[in-house]
């Protein structure tokens, strides 16, 4: 899996944050990817952090 | 600022457009003398806007009493407005009509960093819903109190009286929710009422509508300061935002905010949220219940969810698939903000055109939301286009645009959504509704630039045996 953020539509709102701590933080008023393919046990909070983007910022690439 | 001699200023620019390489968009037909398009936009303006369309295509030019207004529809053009720099597309000039309203030196004198960082505040960010859910759930009980066993509501008035309670406490401070007393939304409603189109020829000319709207602002900064010069006397009680705000000093010790000021800031942060959120909240009651089976789902939904007894505030913040998707619904067919407008602050060019400098640009999300190659059968009400597989909202993400899109996109969607849940949680599981007035008989009213329900509104209730 592959995380990537569109900055130009990030707003820091931080659902990501709740969502997938381990995977994303609020550097000040923009997201920061911590982990940009992360493992097996952090796939479905990643998946959660995209759907719940209020801005749609956060594209997820799954591999097969 | 933005009401300074607009008239002269488009002109200049239009007279130096075609230095700039790309050509000018084509004009819109008809329009009088001098007022333009004007009267068309305050008679039938999403006509208008699809007027432009079917006419010039993707970019056309309107003029509204010598602005002239480029309107960009269909998904490529629309997505190079949401993707423009900010300096480059300018929020703070294009509305006029807007100034007045606020009052001077309140709004939109940030620059584009400062607005951007807003959402510092903390208020709207993901670590405060939580809270704002139980306060929305506290408020909707509150006053479904009133409501009794059975009777009718004005739908414009409850959901405007409801949503400036919520909005107040969440954004504000509970203690001063408490000062609002329904005179306020009534203050509110004339000041809404204030955005007449007739502004860009001046926002400040002399008729009713623009005495009534001065008058509205006068009478909200008269009870304000009642409330802080209580507030200032008083013992105790929690220090809110605009305590904070009245006690900073100059250098020199004096207040370093007016009251006026203080007032412009409240209009400013209410209005965007409360007649958005409250005509939202009407349309979605309508839509529910005079489309066939549409409310008898979303009931089941809320009843099978909350059969457990959770909490309102909790689940707000989670899914109700049936409950989200009659919302985006409505707000796909009645999006509160017709049109969302930007100064051009240096040349913008799409596909070979270019609009120079001073002009403005626009998207409707009116027309957008109603193209029939993003949303099929684009004037049917159906709930079904956001279920999994379908999802016409993201997959048209620059084109289901009731909350703008891109950079500007609304920051209190959000907000917004968990507070429709919880208000429709709330009210759903206690009372039944039904419509009073023939279903055809709901109408916006799009004589202004705030778009308002037209009264009469009603709908009748009765509480739900358990």
């Amino acid at each position: 899996m592959r995380i990537a953020v569109d900055l130009d539509l990030c707003q820091g709102h931080g659902v990501c944050c709740s969502e997938a701590p381990a995977l994303f933080e609020l550097d000040r008023d923009k997201v920061r990817v911590l982990d940009d393919s992360p493992p097996a046990d952090q796939h479905a909070a990643a998946r959660l952090a995209a759907k719940y983007c209020p801005t749609l910022a956060i594209k997820i690439q799954e591999e097969n | 600022m933005s009401e300074a001699s607009p008239m002269i200023e488009t002109q200049v620019t239009s007279a130096t457009a075609s230095a700039h390489g790309g050509s000018a968009p084509p004009r819109l037909s008809g329009g009088l003398p001098l007022l333009g398009h004007l009267l068309e936009l305050r008679r039938a303006p999403i006509e208008l806007f699809w007027r432009v369309r079917n006419e010039c295509g993707e970019i056309g030019e309107m003029n509204w009493a010598g602005n002239r207004v480029v309107l960009l529809t269909g998904e490529a053009a629309q997505e190079a407005f949401f993707r423009a720099e900010e300096e480059q597309l300018d929020q703070a000039a294009a509305y006029p009509f807007m100034t007045p309203v606020f009052g001077r030196g309140v709004v939109f004198d940030g620059t584009p960093e400062q607005r951007r960082q807003a959402m510092r505040n903390q208020s709207l960010r993901d670590k405060m819903m939580r809270t704002h859910a139980e306060t929305i759930a506290a408020e909707t009980r509150r006053i479904m109190e009133r409501l009794g066993e059975s009777g009718e509501i004005d739908l414009l008035d409850f959901f405007s009286e409801l949503t400036l309670y919520t909005s107040s406490a969440c954004l504000i401070g509970k203690e001063f929710r408490e000062e609002l007393t329904p005179e306020y939304f009534r203050v509110f409603y004339e000041l809404e009422k204030g955005t007449d189109a007739i502004a860009y020829v001046n926002p400040n000319l002399p008729l009713p509508v623009f005495r009534k709207r001065d008058r509205a602002r006068a009478r909200l900064v008269e009870l304000l300061t009642e409330v802080f010069e209580r507030r200032a006397r008083r013992e105790g009680g929690t220090r809110e935002l605009f305590d904070v705000l009245l006690a900073i000093r100059n250098p020199d010790g004096t207040p370093r905010y007016t009251i006026d000021q203080v007032t412009g800031m409240f209009i400013s942060m209410m209005f965007a949220g409360h007649h958005t959120t409250s005509g939202t909240a009407a349309w979605t009651l309508i839509e529910l219940l005079r489309n066939p089976g549409a409310i008898e789902k979303v009931r089941a939904e809320v009843d099978a969810i909350y059969a457990d007894g959770r909490e309102v505030s909790y689940q707000a913040l989670r899914e109700i698939p049936e409950l989200e998707a009659g919302i985006k619904e409505s707000l796909r067919l009645h999006p509160p903000l017709i049109i969302l407008m930007r100064k051009v602050a240096y040349d913008f060019h799409y596909d070979g055109y270019t609009v120079p400098a001073g002009k403005l640009v626009a998207v409707s999300p009116a027309v957008s939301n109603r193209m029939p190659e993003c949303f099929p059968d684009p004037d049917r009400f159906d709930p079904s286009r956001y279920a999994e597989g379908r999802e016409e909202d993201r997959h048209h993400a620059m084109a289901w645009i009731p909350f703008g899109a891109g950079r500007h996109r609304c920051v209190g969607a959000a907000f917004a959504m968990m507070q429709l849940k919880a208000i429709f949680s709330d009210l759903l599981l206690r009372y039944e509704f039904e419509l009073s007035q023939p279903p055809e008989s709901y109408r916006n009213d799009h004589s202004k630039m705030v778009v308002q329900l037209r009264q009469p509104c009603r709908a009748r209730y009765r509480r739900r045996v358990a």
